[in-house]
């Protein structure tokens, strides 16, 4: 084979088409964020596309959008809210399924494949399912048969609600990714850290946990990810009524739904704003990132 | 001996429950109630840094304290009791999480609205009945048809000729795979932006609408407010065209260019029924997850032996003829799996459609009729019934999906 032949595929028609579809798929961003930097004035009297056309869009283009949506709006509280949902969220599941992956993969004990099975098993369950029954018990508690398991515990509206939601919706997918990064690891290693007498805590913390990164980042860039461009929990656990508890996809649907009237010029640098982290974490860790996505197509 | 035996059992078991059940109760509630008490003691910004500090972290506590108790055991049964304890509570917190809840909205779905009388299969009765959900039902069927068929579809032809190209393919994916790194609300909002409508005399700012308003008609030149040799041409010119409420289209039939159409013909009449908001809602989804799918065929395409693409074109296949009789059947597995996750993802859709709008207009799907029917019409046994629809939709596909992995893997 020649390597003229080899290019034979390489033809400007599929250049073209793959051009175009890259055009179309930037084409919505690029108005979106050229208007985020324009006047709310300006964005209402001339299109974008025209200011672009006549030059006039360089000498208007400002910050004053940035400083009025983080500031005079809360946007900036939304943002801490944000971080304070986003990184226990993704720190509790991780820890909770690394204990589990751990037993899962290198341990033998009475009922392993059962409990395994009731783990995979409630990848199915989608999360709609849970989130009334779960409101219900944040708030009033449970009863079986009269009996009080969990008390009125009254959380709803609270970091700590989503949290334990955002735990118990990502923990199956969280234990089934990393028993399967364990299970890669070497056996001969992990053996010989026992007869060496380390306790499995030991093995855990000093052999495995450390040897597992890749796993654990794989899976904890997708559920950071998932958890800070969650709306659906963020709204029924914490609401969006109260501004205090509003964290960034709430504070942008709310915008984007139309309380601000026209505000185009907030609704553009909200949503962009809201933008900047995922992009960042995406592109630092795109590799981790594709890969919990793969093994995340079938997270409850 | 005897009695030795029977005691080590006993301990046995009273720390399994420790490790299954108990212990972590107590977490579950000592950091519930923590947290709950500190958001009323503490300022805002305290609480946040606490939340990260303390939230995340204090779940080692309950590993530690497990690890203590269970080294009062005695050494032949460790072992054993520590697996119990590191899998425990994953097991508690889903069984809590997801299978208590699974359960109770089976149960919720016969019941009323207050959740409190049985009333049996009413409310499945109502779901297959009610004109809202029947229209909610339709969309769903749509957006599951076109939605997975389009991302599939542009997917493998960006996945197949980005792989082609001698330079540039990561640039290409990585700018078809952005949408899928932002949220669902902020891509929202930038579609809301394309598709805005403005009243005239209003500047149309929305891109659509603004080229629609620009077209001239039979030499009569029209502008998007804008002077044009001299003469200032507002939105709204009877001569010209006016904008259009995209969002706010359930249909055709306001749409000028059907007004004319003769509607006894049955072809016309499908025509006039098209729900246009629903399809420029379904655009959004296309936007963000055509990228994912694209990743990943790529990644399958280069799994495909370079023998057997060669022995194609040796054999003079045509592109489009190694596309359709190679490719397809090598990656025909990942179709499957991608094709899964659309249909799991789009029937859980939900975002969408409550910043588009807020499920009015006949766009809504099921996961936002779910919440509606909780919070707006606050009928827990409806929305129960809604959950348990979407739940034996996924069931069936998932159930699949996590079998055939299995299978693969042994």
């Amino acid at each position: 084979m020649n390597r003229d032949s080899q290019k034979w595929y390489d033809k400007p028609f599929s250049k073209l088409i793959l051009i175009t579809i890259a055009l179309t798929w930037i084409f919505p961003v690029f108005g979106f964020v050229l208007s985020s930097f324009r006047p709310g004035e300006s964005i209402k009297r001339t299109t974008w596309w025209d200011a672009v056309a006549s030059g006039e869009v360089w000498s208007e283009l400002t910050l004053q959008n940035y400083s009025e949506i983080f500031f005079a709006d809360g946007l900036n509280r939304s943002f801490y809210n944000s971080f304070a949902v986003t990184i226990p969220s993704t720190i509790i599941p991780i820890t909770i399924a690394a204990f589990a992956a751990y037993a899962f993969a290198f341990m033998e004990f009475k009922g392993k494949n059962v409990l395994f099975l009731f783990v995979v098993g409630s990848m199915i369950i989608p999360l709609q399912m849970s989130l009334v029954p779960l409101l219900q018990l944040f708030k009033s508690g449970a009863e079986v048969f009269g009996v009080t398991i969990i008390p009125a515990l009254d959380i709803n509206g609270t970091y700590v609600a989503t949290w334990f939601a955002h735990t118990g919706f990502g923990l199956p997918l969280a234990t089934f990714l990393l028993r399967d990064f364990m299970m890669g690891l070497p056996k001969s290693v992990i053996e010989s850290a026992k007869i060496d007498g380390a306790s499995n805590f030991t093995t855990f913390f000093k052999l495995v946990l450390p040897l597992s990164v890749a796993g654990i980042a794989a899976f904890g860039t997708f559920q950071f990810l998932w958890v800070y461009n969650d709306f659906l929990v963020a709204n029924v656990f914490l609401g969006v009524y109260n501004p205090e508890n509003l964290v960034v996809t709430s504070h942008v649907s709310k915008l984007a739904v139309g309380a601000f009237g026209e505000a185009w010029h907030l609704r553009t640098s909200g949503a962009v704003i809201s933008m900047i982290v995922p992009l960042i974490v995406f592109f630092s860790l795109q590799r981790f990132f594709i890969r919990g996505l793969i093994g995340g197509a079938v997270k409850g | 001996m005897k009695t030795n035996t029977q005691r080590e059992k006993l301990l046995n078991f009273g720390i399994s429950m420790l490790a299954l059940g108990i212990f972590p109760l107590i977490w579950f509630l000592t950091q519930a109630i923590l947290f709950r008490e500190l958001t009323d003691i503490v300022s805002r910004n305290v609480l946040m840094i606490l939340g990260i500090l303390v939230g995340s972290t204090f779940v080692f506590l309950l590993f530690f304290g497990m690890n203590k108790i269970v080294s009062y055991a005695s050494k032949d049964s460790r072992d054993s009791l520590e697996a119990r304890m590191f899998v425990g509570p994953t097991v508690f917190m889903i069984g809590l999480f997801l299978f208590y809840p699974a359960i109770r909205t089976i149960y919720l779905s016969f019941q009323d609205r207050y959740g409190t009388t049985f009333i049996g299969v009413e409310n499945y009765k109502w779901s297959f009945t009610d004109p809202e959900m029947i229209v909610t039902i339709r969309n769903q069927i749509i957006w599951l048809i076109f939605v997975v068929f389009f991302v599939l579809f542009i997917g493998l032809i960006v996945g197949w000729l980005s792989d082609r190209l001698n330079k540039g393919e990561a640039f290409f994916k990585s700018i078809v795979f952005l949408p899928m790194a932002i949220s669902a609300v902020g891509a929202s909002a930038i579609f809301k932006f394309i598709y805005e409508y403005r009243p005239p005399p209003l500047t149309q700012i929305g891109i659509i609408n603004g080229i629609r308003v620009s077209v001239d008609q039979d030499d009569y030149i029209c502008a998007n407010n804008k002077e044009i040799d001299g003469v200032y041409k507002t939105v709204g010119d009877e001569n010209c065209l006016n904008p259009i409420g995209w969002l706010q289209q359930r249909d055709m039939s306001n749409l000028p260019f059907v007004q004319n159409l003769d509607l006894d013909n049955w072809f016309n009449s499908m025509i006039v029924n098209i729900p246009v908001n629903t399809i420029l809602l379904m655009v959004i989804m296309i936007w963000m997850f055509t990228g994912f799918a694209a990743v990943v065929f790529s990644a399958g395409i280069k799994s495909i032996p370079n023998e057997i693409m060669e022995a194609g074109q040796i054999d003079g296949a045509s592109e489009v003829r190694v596309f359709t009789s190679i490719v397809i059947p090598y990656i025909k597995s990942t179709i499957v799996v991608v094709g899964t996750y659309m249909v799991v993802t789009v029937l859980k859709a939900f975002d969408i459609i409550y910043v588009g709008t807020r499920g009015d207009l006949e766009t809504n799907l099921l996961a936002v009729k779910m919440l509606d029917e909780f919070s707006k019409y606050r009928n827990i046994g409806r929305s129960a019934t809604v959950a348990v629809l979407i739940f034996v939709c996924v069931f069936p596909i998932l159930w699949f999906t996590i079998k055939r992995e299995r299978d693969t893997a042994i």
